[in-house]
């Protein structure tokens, strides 16, 4: 079999950009390299999940005339036409004024799209030009010899639960490639191995959680078509970062959904039943009036931007999109991002492979890339702005307007470390769908006899924490696989959704997850 | 009508070839729809039907498993060979490169247009015509080889391919296989009716077919890469010599007539009760009027109106044996048939085969049947699938009756699909209602036909199908479905003795039982299931209040009565997996599925409304439980379950 030439890890907008463009540099120059993509879900985009608005310059600069092609994604792009802000009371909506909006936070001229049929649609280009890609297969660490980074290890399949080898077993496979693009998302496995092993960022990373569902009409849709809206306060305290939105998604369906930064106080916010009060405001729920729920996933965002990105390259390795902190919270957009620092890596890797040297110095012109393109100044630009909002919103929005001019570097701190002892909210329970549903719509699911891929490190902080933080990892998980079952806690881990919450929100950083073996998880369509 | 061999066909097999030369396998899969996760947009809420294109393609999960015992059989000889055949349109070449990154082999995929619309005769009949061909150009018209697949696909569900294949083929077939030895000679383990047995082929090709027993093989990155870039042959029709007749709609027997939502079937609404003594009363009327799934739409019994009905000839009935008596599947079928016959004024006949028959043919009179037609050789004394094939078989072929009914048991399963094939006969597997109506289509037009409904797509359909182009309509029918006739020893009827032709010499198999079936039932085969779930809050409290109810509803019913558990209960140690109901544990169709605790999630109902009387427990009355149940009771387990035991126990609650 042909060696791998250049693998990427994570088969999403980033990946899947690189390469594209890869193949096609490849081509040009006349190389026969091989590009080779892993991704751990069962299918194309089924662990991909954003709003989606989508600034789609970018997509014609990666495949001029997209739009012409016909496929999942083209069908269903929709142009935004109306976009409002609107700051939700306790049963009343305000509408902000246009003109009081930034004017980075306007929406006019992008798409909603969704990020799942994005996927699809690049899966079968990268197809179409000779790309390599494997669905299913794991990536659970990095190889690094001598300080190069050699390709990754998949993880190891046929376990028991109590982690005996079962006749079927099979140890983790090693894919070694020349050089290796780290694509693998928010708090992606191996992403984070290359910042353990080659530094990080001035900040520690911190997070937002993004919760969604999408709501199908039969007849008339209320919300309508072409639109975009966005929500700040209720159901919300002030303190908690974040808002809502909801975006048309094509006639008949409207993606709706919460952004919570996980930085939050309170050790009984359950993300879902704030999602479910959120649906319930007499505003919203008008809009979706009729609808079905037909889908539903959550999942982080590295919200900490330019002073949270560490380094972007090593000998023999990159990093792109969220998994090397490609999100400006200031447009609370990363996937136009994504893209291009895919297009980024792959222009450096061919450079490179034409003479052969994958070591620092050819590899570091992808920071060069990026700068020059201007998005390390967009970037730069809203270095303080998620961490205005540490104060609350009330101090937040009028700091965040003049953040760029603060002379200083806002500090963010690890988002467990937000959680204060005995803070609570103490939510009355709605009786509107349940967590059981809102995980069955995820349609989520993992071989339930393999050990379990998320481990509570020290149990006995559990008990401590029962009184501090009201045992936050029941309340904080969307895919609840958290359970408190008598004085310890129970795990469910097939429900996992993959988000990565409680790996930076448990109180004692006392979570640790793996990737379970390929194929598992979460299958958002159209998410 | 007669079967002809599409190719070449030795009459004389070769001999047995001693061991140690390599054993082939020629391993058959299917490229299915993932029912075990479906979006909630695959819904068709008008029609209340599943979009197929909305899930996922998988790979057939019991042809993985076959996958899997094949691997047992070549990975001794490294000189054995494995073939993966497929038949599917061109995107099924996806499975053939999943099959072949988990063990290599050479993949062939049998597409064409020409295949499009086959029942599972005309897919029988194309699968075999491929084989051929891979004997004489891939094997070198070598037959030491064995044919491995799935029971049967989930999307299908018939389990009627495989054995037809072997029928094609005129070679034996090992049903329910679930282990292998290869030295010094194949051994299958296998369930048989009468427990586990090992059974040992006396001349190759011989055709296995698996059902859920290893740990799957998992697809190998590298192996994955190579697949990828290799060679995936496609067969056209023509390639392997199929005659156009008998392949795609053309050679099909049956058609689908109607698909429609398994809710027009039940109206649920949840009876609330709130005394255990009433509820074990509502359960114990509802359990014994049985066959509550037809009775919730019968309709006018059918009038021909002076119309000269399509089919002539009699309604026969496969009567099977269980121990001195017929199993009651067998008199249930009876009874449906002399109520489905009269309405077309012909006779119903029963079919025995035995030894001995000795005074079944009077019980069968006495429950419905006109005649009784009992084959009596002494090779029919214990079920073999060959002497009891051929005997049915011949006497079908002879006398042509309208309609052949089959239990869905083990057995019905495994000699119906044979039978109809080898009597050039439609069959639909499993039926869960059977009537009689008229249907016009264009310029066709039938009178006084056999309307056959069954679940397919895991349950998330109904198909209601027709039999086309056959002398007989044939269906299996599941155990439990209408209600046994009572006896009236009044009743006359003709018993005609046949002669069988049959001669040891024609058994291929050597079986040798094991170990005896009884005490070790899974929860698929219970009559009566009671689950709990994270309600019962530990395993003490599962095992001390879950097993009483389970026993004493079992004496109460007369049925086969277990435990099973919901994936929460399973996690947290209150039993073990096999136990698990639901999308990642078994699915379950009791003729009464009792949950206690068990809220009622998505991937836990899918494994269990198919269950004929559902009765929920839970404190919780906003339960998703409750909207799928016929009975319901709200209130703490801790109290109801003992009362529930008090009054099972026959003592005052």
């Amino acid at each position: 079999m042909k060696p791998i030439d250049i693998l990427i890890v994570g088969a999403g907008p980033a990946g899947l950009a690189a390469a594209i463009r890869l193949r096609e540099r490849l081509d040009r120059d006349g190389s026969d390299a091989s590009v080779v993509v892993i991704d751990k879900a069962f299918g194309n985009g089924y662990h991909n999940l954003s709003g989606a608005a989508f600034e789609a310059k970018c997509l014609e600069e990666l495949l001029p005339g997209w739009q012409t092609e016909r496929s999942l994604l083209t069908d269903h792009v929709t142009p935004v036409e109306r976009d409002e802000m609107y700051f939700l009371l306790r049963g009343a909506a305000v509408r902000i004024p246009p003109f009081v909006v930034p004017k980075r936070m306007h929406h006019k001229g992008d798409v909603t799209i969704s990020l799942s049929n994005l996927v699809q649609f690049l899966t079968q280009q990268a197809e179409k030009r000779g790309v390599e890609i494997y669905h299913g297969y794991s990536a659970r660490s990095l190889m690094v010899e001598q300080g190069v980074v050699k390709g990754v290890k998949l993880a190891e399949v046929g376990l028991d639960k109590s982690g005996e080898e079962k006749p079927n077993y099979m140890p983790g496979e090693e894919i070694r490639a020349k050089v290796t693009i780290l694509a693998d998302g928010t708090h992606g496995a191996l992403s984070t191995q290359f910042r353990e092993v080659f530094g990080a960022g001035r900040n520690p990373q911190v997070y937002s959680l993004g919760i969604k569902a999408l709501v199908q009409f039969t007849d008339e849709n209320p919300f309508g078509h072409n639109r975009v809206v966005h929500t700040l306060g209720y159901p919300s305290p002030s303190s908690v970062f974040g808002g809502g939105f909801m975006y048309s998604m094509g006639e008949k369906t409207v993606a709706v959904g919460m952004i919570l930064g996980l930085d939050w106080k309170y050790g009984d916010l359950n993300p879902q039943l704030e999602f479910e009060r959120f649906r319930a405001h007499p505003f919203i729920e008008r809009q979706l009036h009729g609808g079905v729920i037909i889908a539903t996933g959550a999942k982080t965002i590295p919200e900490g931007g330019y002073l949270s990105i560490g380094p972007l390259s090593a000998p023999g390795a990159l990093v792109v999109g969220d998994g090397a902190g490609f999100v400006n919270m200031e447009k609370i957009k990363g996937i136009h991002y994504a893209v291009q620092s895919g297009i980024c890596a792959a222009e450096t890797i061919a450079d490179a492979y034409a003479t052969g040297d994958f070591g620092v110095q050819p590899l570091s012109s992808y920071r060069d890339r990026l700068v020059k393109r201007g998005i390390m100044a967009e970037l730069e630009h809203a270095r303080n702005y998620r961490q205005s909002f540490r104060w609350g919103l009330y101090v937040g929005t009028p700091l965040s307007l003049i953040q760029s001019r603060l002379p200083m570097r806002l500090k963010t701190h690890p988002d467990y470390l937000g959680t204060k002892r005995g803070a609570r909210l103490r939510r009355k329970d709605l009786g509107r769908m349940d967590q059981t549903t809102f995980v069955s719509l995820t349609g989520s699911l993992h071989r339930e006899d393999e050990p379990s891929h998320v481990t509570i490190l020290d149990p006995s902080k559990c008990l401590e924490c029962t009184e501090r933080f009201a045992n936050s990892c029941t309340h904080f998980c969307p895919g609840q696989v958290y359970r408190w079952n008598d004085d310890q806690i129970a795990l469910s881990p097939s429900n996992c959704l993959h988000c990565m919450t409680c790996t930076v929100k448990c109180p004692y950083a006392n979570i640790r997850w793996v990737p379970p073996e390929g194929g598992e998880g979460p299958r958002f369509k159209n998410m | 009508m007669s079967t002809e061999p599409c190719g070449e066909h030795p009459t004389v097999d070769p001999p047995l070839v001693p061991a140690g030369r390599p054993l082939n396998c020629i391993v058959l899969v299917k490229q299915v729809p993932d029912v075990s996760n479906i979006p909630e947009d695959a819904w068709d809420r008008e029609k209340g039907t599943l979009k197929r294109a909305m899930l996922d393609s998988i790979l057939n999960p019991l042809d993985l498993q076959a996958l899997t015992f094949a691997r047992r059989i070549t990975e001794t000889d490294a000189n054995s060979r494995t073939i993966y055949l497929s038949m599917g349109p061109p995107q099924a070449r996806e499975t053939l490169i999943d099959c072949l990154s988990r063990v290599p082999g050479e993949a062939i995929l049998l597409t064409d247009r020409a295949f499009a619309g086959a029942d599972t005769v005309a897919t029988a009949y194309s699968l075999a015509c491929a084989i051929r061909r891979i004997e004489r150009e891939i094997f070198g018209g070598d037959r030491r080889y064995v044919i491995v697949t799935g029971m049967q696909s989930v999307d299908g569900d018939t389990a009627q391919v495989p054995p037809q294949i072997a029928e094609e083929l005129g070679i034996e077939h090992i049903a329910y296989a679930k282990g292998v030895e290869v030295q010094p000679d194949l051994a299958v383990t296998r369930i048989g009716p009468q427990g586990t047995e090992i059974v040992r082929p006396l001349k190759y090709p011989v055709l296995v077919t698996v059902t859920a027993c290893m740990d799957p093989l998992y697809r190998a990155f590298h192996l994955a890469r190579e697949a990828n870039s290799g060679e995936v042959r496609e067969w056209s029709a023509e390639s392997v010599g199929a005659d156009p007749a008998r392949t795609g709609l053309q050679g099909s027997r049956t058609q689908v007539y109607r698909i429609f939502s398994p809710s027009e079937e039940r109206s649920k609404a949840c009876e609330f009760v709130h005394d255990p003594a009433e509820l074990i009363d509502l359960i114990k009327t509802r359990y014994q009027a049985a066959g509550s799934r037809s009775r919730t739409v019968e309709g006018e019994p059918y009038n021909l109106d002076g119309k000269t009905p399509t089919y002539a000839g009699e309604f026969w009935v496969l009567a099977e044996r269980e121990g001195d008596g017929i199993r009651s599947v067998s008199l249930e079928l009876l009874g449906k048939a002399r109520e489905l016959a009269a309405g077309l004024g012909v006779m119903v006949g029963a079919v025995l085969p035995c030894d001995d028959a000795g005074d079944l043919p009077q019980e069968l009179i006495a429950r419905g049947a006109d005649k009784v037609y009992a084959i009596e050789h002494p090779l029919l004394g214990e079920y073999l699938p060959m002497p009891y094939k051929t005997a049915i078989s011949r006497l079908v072929c002879e006398r042509r009756p309208q309609v052949m009914l089959f239990g869905a048991t083990p057995m019905g399963r495994e000699l119906a699909p044979r039978v109809a094939y080898a009597c050039s006969s439609g069959l639909t597997a499993d039926c869960t209602k059977l009537e009689i109506g008229d249907y016009t289509k264009g310029s066709l037009s039938l009178v006084g036909i056999l309307k056959q409904t069954r679940p397919a797509l895991g349950g998330n359909i109904m198909a209601t199908i027709l039999t086309k182009d056959s002398d007989t309509q044939m269906a299996t029918v599941r155990p439990g479905v209408f209600r046994v006739p009572p006896p009236d020893p009044a009743r006359t009827g003709e018993i005609i003795r046949v002669k069988a032709d049959l001669d040891v010499k024609q058994l291929r198999l050597r079986s040798v039982a094991v170990e005896s079936l009884a005490g070790k039932v899974s929860i698929r085969d219970a009559d009566i299931l009671v689950a709990g779930g994270h309600g019962l809050r530990s395993k003490k409290d599962f095992e001390r209040l879950l097993h009483p109810i389970a026993e004493g509803l079992g004496r109460l019913l007369g049925g086969n009565a277990k435990v099973g558990a919901s994936r929460i209960a399973v996690e947290d140690g209150f039993t073990t997996h096999d136990h698990q109901v639901g999308q990642t544990g078994q699915t379950v169709q009791p003729r009464l599925y009792v949950a206690i605790g068990i809220s009622g999630a998505v991937q836990h109902i899918s494994g269990m409304q198919g269950s004929e009387i559902i009765v929920a427990i839970n404190k919780d009355p906003k339960a998703r439980i409750f909207n799928y149940a016929d009975f319901g009771m709200v209130g703490d387990i801790e109290t109801i379950l003992p009362g529930l035991t008090r009054v099972l126990d026959g003592a005052p609650a």
